[in-house]
């Protein structure tokens, strides 16, 4: 289990993570997200003792990293897919990560073989793309079998296949047991994937959450009305539902309405509905709405 | 069966992993043989019996090619460590092995053992490439020390760049400053007349005083002293990486 408490990280004046408290627990995917720049892997840089904190802790089984024995076989982490020498065989990258903590030569085999690279092992990584290098990333950080697996952006630069084999392999790597955490930019990538949200923006915790409870809280709910008649329809909704947005086609989106109420209105005002549906905001979204006060760099529209 | 549980990590063998696995690395020690051990005796073939002025110290005969192998060298010391920094795979050499300390010993026992060895081959090349005509004199204590200090120089000089390296945190940095100013620049230096007195105590020329037989009139210091010289620079350097690598974020 990771457990981050207080955790502050300042270049000069400016805190690039800001107080940050949450645990990683085992057994589920956790997202960790936030817009570029949101301070993620600094989080993830200090949980690995690359990077100093300014103050706060980030304990590995209630100690530092550095004060594992083999830390390897307790966290794997994948930083930067393209921190990787190009000159080395993949095999050979990962020989010398195995040599470091005595592990057997045929893990370098298995782990190549578990993320699809075991035909190019003998290949020199200058010749892979960013997907094989994200794979080879993933590799290295199974090699220790370790309990806990930190994962920086690991769908960059991976194709459509690629994405569902990370997506498949975080699930089975919680349900073995493991605690991971992924961080990521992408919501709708994560609302598929994580179990639990950690949600951050300017490097201050924003949500920690179960993904189904962000949700709720953060997705409003809209029904979407069409009727035969559009203009009875907008009639009937400019009293009883001022706040419907019309979306074309002569449907409209009631935010926060009770689909049954919404029935018996129609029904009672004689508008025939042709469309009736509840729909959830996505959690890109939510996710938007969100952090759209804690986005470091907002393109500024003319 | 190994049933002993391992439960330590293990930097040393890290390295040496890290250093079979990348040709480039692999490649420079035979390199520093070739051209050390290979200009010595192309010289040595070429001008050896005709011109006897080229061994009027015969230790410069016999070290002619070191000051072209030293350059492979010193390369070897920064890229044991710059290469990490370039290709970035330092945070996962930190990772694997947390302990600053422990994985900088590492790089330094490699360093140095590697240059032991560059060393040793390469003196010894080199006296057999000069056997015939340089004339050494083994009754002469200065012979013998004069060749263990060749050999010597080696790691002294590959750890002092991969200290410096550490330092830089930088591997370009590193290659132009360090490379050029052991090739010619302290040379250069020695050429000007106000800075020769300073210079003559930067660690190249001190520890290459060290393999030559005959004095330099002018020189403040012993030729063995110029070896310790060298190897005090060697300790500053290795102790200011220290610092800087326990001190910076990686």
């Amino acid at each position: 289990m990771i457990e981050i408490r207080d955790l502050t990280k300042a270049y000069g004046g400016r805190r690039a993570v800001d107080g940050l408290t949450f645990r990683v627990e085992p057994g589920r995917v956790t997202g960790f997200l936030g817009p570029n720049g949101a301070g993620k892997s600094t989080t993830l840089r200090m949980v690995l003792g690359l990077d100093r904190p300014t103050s706060g802790t980030a304990l590995v089984d209630g100690r530092p990293y550095a004060a594992l024995d083999r830390p390897l076989c307790r966290v794997g982490a994948l930083l930067d897919a393209q921190a990787l020498h190009p000159g080395r065989t993949a095999a050979g990258h990962l020989r010398w990560i195995a040599a470091s903590h005595g592990l057997p030569a045929r893990r370098v085999g298995e782990v190549l073989t578990l993320v699809g690279l075991a035909e190019v092992a003998g290949h020199r990584i200058r010749t892979f793309s960013l997907g094989m290098r994200q794979r080879l990333g993933v590799a290295a950080a199974l090699l220790g079998d370790p309990a806990a697996l930190l994962l920086d952006e690991p769908v960059n630069g991976l194709d459509a296949e690629g994405i569902r084999w990370i997506r498949e392999l975080l699930r089975r790597l919680a349900g073995e047991g493991r605690a991971v955490l992924v961080s990521s930019h992408l919501m709708a990538e994560m609302a598929v994937t994580a179990d639990h949200l950690v949600v951050i923006g300017r490097g201050r915790l924003l949500a920690d959450a179960s993904t189904a409870d962000f949700l709720a809280r953060h997705g409003r709910r809209r029904v979407r009305v069409r009727a035969v008649d559009p203009a009875a329809l907008a009639a009937l909704l400019a009293t009883a539902h001022p706040d419907a947005v019309p979306c074309g086609d002569g449907a409209f989106d009631v935010p926060d309405a009770d689909p049954g109420r919404l029935g018996a209105l129609a029904a009672e005002h004689r508008v025939v509905l042709i469309e009736l549906s509840v729909a959830h905001d996505s959690l890109e979204e939510a996710f938007m709405r969100m952090t759209s006060d804690a986005v470091e760099y907002r393109a500024v529209t003319a | 069966m190994n049933a002993r549980a391992d439960t330590r990590t293990h930097p040393l063998r890290a390295e040496w992993a890290k250093f079979t696995t990348l040709r480039p690395l692999w490649t420079v020690p035979f390199l520093a043989v070739a051209l050390s051990a290979g200009i010595t005796a192309a010289v040595q073939a070429a001008y050896g019996n005709s011109d006897t002025s080229l061994t009027e110290d015969p230790m410069e005969g016999l070290y002619y090619g070191l000051n072209f192998g030293q350059v492979a060298v010193a390369c070897l010391g920064i890229l044991l460590v710059g290469q990490e920094y370039a290709s970035g795979t330092l945070a996962t050499s930190l990772a694997a092995v947390p302990d600053r300390l422990r994985f900088y010993r590492a790089k330094l026992l490699l360093g140095a053992g590697l240059g032991l060895a560059v060393g040793l081959v390469t003196v010894g090349c080199q006296l057999a490439a000069t056997a015939a005509t340089v004339g050494l004199d083994p009754s002469d204590p200065g012979t013998a020390r004069a060749l263990v200090a060749g050999v010597l120089y080696h790691p002294l000089l590959l750890v002092l760049c991969l200290a410096l390296t550490t330092v830089l945190r930088n591997q370009t940095a590193a290659l132009g400053l360090l490379s050029p100013a052991v090739f010619l620049g302290t040379t250069a230096l020695a050429a000007v007349p106000g800075v020769r007195e300073a210079a003559r105590f930067l660690p190249d020329r001190a520890g290459q005083y060290a393999l030559r037989l005959a004095d330099t009139p002018g020189t403040p210091y012993g030729h063995t002293t110029g070896l310790l010289l060298m190897a005090a620079w060697t300790l500053a350097a290795a102790w200011a990486g220290l610092r800087t690598l326990r001190r910076e974020d990686a």
